[in-house]
């Protein structure tokens, strides 16, 4: 056996955390409203997220929920704050990008309910990237 | 001109100064801590999955084994959930030994944690001082419940055993031995040069860095967030008139004062609980039933949330416990860590956050 046991795969560990209970509800409803698998959420975050992090998603998103409000509304409606800040899938050059575009959508006539749906698609689009 | 070298440093999963194992890895440019990361799973008991299926009369005592330095709050919490799903009440006096007992749970949780601060900042004096003054609060643990960890005291409806006056006597004569011997200990810290040296501006946690951790406890009160106390909720402690102890500054050295400040409170609110005790049952009846809570309390670390669901036999179908460690391990991670300017603060910092290990891999 080679390598240091501190350097072992994290992968089952992380997942094991992802799917209990608090995190499986918080991780659906995310894939959810994203339009993205749960299972593709999941790997992104296995991928992206230290173990202490993850731990700590539910309250997190717990925090950014409460939070929620004090953005511009359309940034709050497609959840910049929540995505970057809370729940930190995206980074925050990324989400200015899509609430752009989603911006110049509403600009052009499409529905602004529309508009963030697609954005949230894109954000979507991101993480199955 | 001085080369700059970037570092990836682990420190644990085995370090002298953590009492559990978890490995920090800090990613550093000279001594300078430019970000960390926390890896767990050296001890993960999946407790939870334990309980499930279990009938709460097993479960109980499983719940104060999450972790051995605040069993009482996750009994109190666990018992307190139960008797919110089943809406059973609890009389007076059975309401007020249960805040005595929280109240010596939080101080033994305090103190330890505190001594574990100045061991790492190599002031074992006080450390040493500290840990003596704990087997004070211990003992009168013991002498209430029948054990020091992992008492078992709160049960649906009230309390295990009523306080006998001569344990009150007892009890207030401790009391005031560990008050006079806390304000000297109190002073020493707060008047340390060198203490001040390595805990003053050091690790600062912001307000908005720790709203967006959800950090909760001492930890989050030392940054001016004293609404993040639980104790405000409880039925029993607004009856006492329970105010928060909360500080600005969100350095090391304010966690480790909020957390002697709070002692001193909670000397105080025992002394209230003693006063306002009238001869009365200590157990009132109740059976628990089908249902389904979230319900949160103070732990000494901060809030500790259960999510339970029970059938009709009193048998957990789901629970999910979350306790404040992993929110504040997380807070002290990503931003008390983040521009420390030297590795040697890195322990003290971790430890300055009073991180449960057991807690967090429940």
């Amino acid at each position: 056996m080679s390598g240091y046991l501190y350097e072992k795969d994290l992968v089952a560990m992380k997942y094991a955390i992802l799917i209990s209970t608090r995190h499986d509800r918080l991780v659906r409803e995310i894939a959810g409203d994203l339009g993205i698998s749960p299972q593709n959420l999941r790997r992104y975050m296995i991928e992206r997220f230290d173990m202490i992090l993850m731990e700590n998603l539910p309250a997190r998103y717990e925090a950014g929920k409460a939070e929620t409000g004090n953005d511009a509304p359309l940034a709050d409606a497609l959840g910049r704050v929540m995505y970057t800040r809370y729940i930190p899938l995206l980074e925050r050059e990324n989400m200015n990008s899509i609430l752009g575009q989603v911006r110049e959508m509403i600009a052009n006539g499409t529905p602004q309910e529309e508009a963030v749906s697609r954005g949230k698609r894109m954000i979507g689009e991101e993480i199955r990237r | 001109m001085k080369k700059t070298v970037d570092v990836s440093i682990p420190i644990g999963p085995v370090h002298p100064c953590f009492k559990e194992p978890a490995r920090v890895k800090c990613e550093t440019r000279g001594e300078y801590v430019l970000s960390a990361e926390c890896e767990l799973g050296y001890m993960k008991k999946g407790i939870e999955l334990i309980m499930r299926g279990r009938p709460w009369q097993e479960v109980m005592f499983l719940a104060e084994r999450i972790c051995g330095i605040c069993s009482v709050i996750h009994n109190m919490v666990f018992i307190e959930a139960l008797e919110k799903i089943s809406d059973i009440p609890v009389p007076e006096r059975g309401a007020l030994l249960r805040v005595i007992v929280n109240e010596l749970d939080r101080m033994q949780s305090h103190i330890l944690a505190n001594f574990s601060y100045c061991y790492t900042i190599e002031h074992e004096t006080l450390g040493m001082y500290l840990l003596d003054i704990r087997e004070s609060a211990m003992d009168e643990l013991e002498r209430i419940t029948g054990a020091r960890v992992t008492c078992a005291y709160i049960v649906p409806g009230g309390v295990r055993f009523d306080l006998r006056d001569e344990d009150a006597v007892h009890l207030r004569a401790s009391l005031d031995i560990i008050e006079r011997d806390m304000k000297r200990y109190i002073r020493m810290f707060e008047g340390g040069p060198l203490i001040a040296l390595r805990s003053k501006d050091v690790g600062v946690l912001t307000k908005e860095s720790a709203k967006e951790a959800h950090a909760v406890g001492p930890t989050a009160r030392a940054s001016g967030m004293p609404e993040t106390d639980m104790r405000l909720h409880h039925p029993t402690y607004q009856k006492l008139n329970f105010k928060p102890v909360f500080r600005t500054e969100g350095d090391n050295f304010a966690r480790i004062m909020v957390r002697f400040e709070e002692i001193m409170q909670s000397i105080d609110l025992i002394r209230r609980c003693l006063d306002m005790l009238r001869p009365g049952p200590i157990r009132g009846g109740g059976i628990p039933s089908a249902g389904e809570t979230v319900y949160r309390g103070e732990a000494p670390r901060g809030e500790l949330s259960y999510y339970l669901k029970t059938d009709d036999a009193g048998r957990i179908v789901d629970i999910s416990v979350q306790t404040p460690s992993i929110m504040n391990i997380e807070a002290c991670t990503h931003y008390m860590l983040k521009g420390v300017a030297s590795l040697a603060d890195v322990p003290s910092t971790f430890i300055s956050a009073d991180p449960c290990i057991a807690c967090t891999e429940r």
